[in-house]
């Protein structure tokens, strides 16, 4: 008797129990109505702090106003690049709804992997874009097959940095605007300063390993600069080998042969911040860095020396970042939302405030609501004025294998002046050609 | 039944049991040797990125490597380090091994000396010789200068750096190469010596005449090992000047590995890899014929 009871009470005990677990957990009970019709999405910023401070504040201030459309933020896996973990992301299905870490180099693989969707198939896509970024910005993220899969939202133009100290000691009076006028000053710039026969400070300096990225700090704003704004590609094909590539081989080669860069790698640290070299060819992140680490230094920002025969206006390239939406989001509409909402005028100024990088839109020196921030960081001024002519990379295949290819031509001609620069363009373009043909 | 007689097994049983011994070879050789044969040869015809599913391409990863200058070169560049290494390799581990064969005091400590190099991890001794090469700062340099010599420009000359790969190569490895002359010369028998002698042979005559055809088959063995070994530049190049500058130290093996690991290009990888083991196998056989229609004694 008294055995059967205790089972009896232990089933009582056991369903009461499974039921109060129930009760508690089921998301249609009293508390939790109308939960199910929350739509949860997955937000990937860039993994570097400033980034991921902006993304959490963005993120808190949505997720108070959107009850329905919650966002979880998570920096991007920390891994060698940002591609790399996005292609593992693509292949595992474990891509998040929205990501604003995107690099236009590496959109051709993660649209062949059918990883993003067509932002343009919402309505309002050209609305939101075109009030943003103004049309010729646009035009170069648009893919091969006529669709939007990204969207530009920020920008780090590469500028001349120049030391003003060392300028007006050998009596430069303002910042090269052609190679003429930049060979000038270089000579004046080069000097040994204790009379012991070796060069003690530079007109500039590059990186002469040959690393496929070092060449958009070298080669490519200087070939956008004396193209008028042109890139490595048109109409999905190499489209390189022409006079600009060619001058600009030139002007590098020029550099090195008349001692004006060293033939040699800086190991003891960045020797724009060590006053060893005037200028510097980078982006606004070093305003920063000049700002924390070596403040004593007096410096401006011009745009990129062209051809004496060049006029219009000065272009560069930038290491845009563009924000996607993924194929495997359950709710693409939302997602969509989401991204309207990161585009916003006010983030942008956020994104300034916390980044210092500059949001890919037309209207940053007219806009009233940005004017508080350039007053109190001028030389970002420059950086802005200079986004207009900016151009990206082109969604080309293996970009990477091209642009080593590049650098090892670079190597040849610029730094040990083995090729003429008519040789290396030749070469480097037929290298690339092989490469696209390879790839179709 | 009748059993068999060392574990007391009847012979079928016996035999299964055989298969179980094998197992794990046939495990090890399925896993690790036939398996990435057979998908190396399945990624000669595609486009993979490991990540994204593979695509067919047919036969593009051959026709890109005909259209590749750079697979050429890195072919040439592995083949002048041959020609430096081998040689440079033979002449010195021959010499130090006839030095250790005479007799020496401390020759004991002196073997194990020269040997050691050769059990120190490659990478460790590869960035030991980076300090040394370096052209500033670099000990070798230092000590050019400080008796009034210039600067060589080991790493960073296109026309001097696989030089510079090669010597710091022949130091390392020299030690395996000396051990084996060292046993071939103390193959040779001593009365070959004593009747040349007794004929009025000078010692320079001797090593001629009797040391050098005598260590023929040690000639072989060094030949092939360093060939294997040389077609198999890597860790060198790949710490030292990274295939640079101008690509001069680009070796076909760094290069297989830039494509596979640094464009993440498999297929084509596998292809270059497939290319480069039948340049090998022509070498090999090409050699094996020079060396067997010699007479060996």
């Amino acid at each position: 008797m008294s055995r059967g009871y205790a089972r009896k009470t232990l089933l009582a005990v056991s369903v009461c129990a499974l039921m109060s677990w129930i009760g508690c957990n089921n998301p249609r009970g009293p508390e939790g109505a109308g939960r199910s019709e929350v739509v949860e999405l997955t937000y990937w910023p860039a993994p570097n702090p400033q980034e991921v401070q902006l993304a959490d504040t963005l993120v808190r201030r949505w997720n108070r106003t959107h009850p329905t459309i919650q966002v979880r933020m998570q920096s991007i896996p920390v891994s060698q690049s940002t591609e790399e973990v996005l292609l593992a992301a693509i292949a595992g299905k474990t891509t998040p709804d929205v990501c604003s870490n995107i690099w236009p180099g590496a959109l051709h693989e993660y649209t062949r992997a059918g990883g993003l969707i067509p932002l343009d198939q919402f309505t309002d896509f050209d609305s939101i874009a075109l009030a943003r970024t103004p049309r010729d910005l646009l035009e170069p993220f648009r893919s091969e097959d006529g669709h939007y899969y990204q969207i530009p939202w920020k920008t780090n133009p590469v500028m001349m940095f120049y030391n003003l100290r060392m300028f007006e000691e050998v009596g430069v009076a303002k910042a090269p605007r052609t190679y003429s006028e930049f060979f000038a000053a270089a000579k004046k710039l080069t000097r040994d300063l204790d009379g012991d026969g070796q060069i003690d400070v530079w007109a500039g300096e590059r990186d002469i390993r040959p690393i496929w990225w070092q060449r958009l700090f070298d080669f490519y704003p200087f070939y956008i600069a004396a193209s008028g704004g042109k890139t490595l590609f048109k109409s999905g094909e190499p489209d390189f080998n022409d006079d600009a590539a060619r001058i600009v081989f030139q002007f590098f080669q020029e550099c090195y042969q008349q001692n004006y860069f060293p033939h040699t790698y800086f190991q003891g640290g960045d020797p724009f911040l060590l006053e060893k070299k005037a200028t510097h060819f980078s982006g606004p992140w070093e305003v920063a860095t000049l700002h924390s680490l070596a403040p004593h230094i007096r410096y401006d920002v011009a745009p990129l020396p062209v051809p004496d025969d060049y006029a219009g206006p000065v272009y560069t390239s930038g290491d845009y970042k563009n924000i996607g939406v993924f194929g495997t989001t359950k709710h693409p509409r939302e997602a969509w939302e989401f991204v309207k909402y990161l585009l916003q005028a006010e983030h942008d100024l956020l994104l300034l405030l916390t980044t210092n990088q500059i949001p890919v839109r037309g209207d940053l020196l007219t806009n009233p609501l940005f004017a508080e921030y350039f007053r109190q960081n001028s030389k970002m001024v420059r950086f802005a004025e200079q986004a207009v002519s900016t151009r990206g990379v082109d969604a080309a295949p293996d970009l990477k294998e091209i642009l080593d290819a590049i650098s090892q031509e670079y190597e040849a001609c610029a730094v040990y002046g083995k090729k003429t620069p008519t040789e290396a363009v030749n070469d480097a373009f037929r290298r690339t050609k092989v490469i696209v043909e390879w790839n179709k | 039944m009748k059993s068999f007689w060392l574990f007391n097994l009847p012979r079928h049983r016996y035999a299964k049991t055989g298969y179980w011994f094998v197992l794990p070879y046939v495990v090890f050789f399925g896993g690790f040797v036939a398996y990435p044969l057979i998908f190396s040869f399945i990624l000669l015809f595609h486009r993979w990125n490991i990540v994204t599913p593979m695509e067919w391409i047919g036969l593009k990863n051959f026709e890109r490597l005909l259209n590749d200058p750079l697979f050429f070169k890195a072919i040439l560049n592995t083949l002048k380090f041959l020609l430096i290494h081998i040689p440079l390799q033979m002449i010195i581990a021959l010499g130090i091994a006839v030095l250790l064969n005479s007799k020496l005091k401390f020759r004991g400590f002196f073997r194990a000396v020269f040997f050691l190099p050769v059990v120190v991890s490659g990478v460790v001794v590869t960035i030991l010789w980076q300090q040394l090469y370096a052209f500033d700062s670099g000990l070798l340099n230092r000590m050019l200068t400080a008796v009034g010599f210039g600067r060589v420009p080991w790493l960073i000359d296109p026309d001097m750096a696989m030089l510079s790969i090669a010597l710091m190569a022949t130091w390392k490895n020299v030690g395996i190469y000396i051990i084996l002359f060292l046993v071939g010369l103390q193959d040779v028998p001593r009365e070959l010596y004593e009747s040349a002698s007794i004929d009025g042979a000078t010692r320079a005559r001797q090593f001629f005449r009797i040391t050098l055809p005598m260590l023929r088959p040690t000639f072989v063995v060094v030949v092939v090992l360093s060939t294997i070994g040389g077609f198999s530049l890597f860790v060198e190049p790949y710490v030292l000047t990274g295939g640079g500058p101008m690509e001069s130290t680009l070796s076909a093996v760094l290069y297989i590995y830039n494509q596979a690991f640094y464009f993440n290009h498999m297929g084509y990888a596998a292809t270059l890899g497939f290319v480069f083991a039948l340049i090998i196998l022509g070498v090999v056989l090409l050699q094996r014929k020079v060396i067997e229609t010699e007479p060996t004694t």
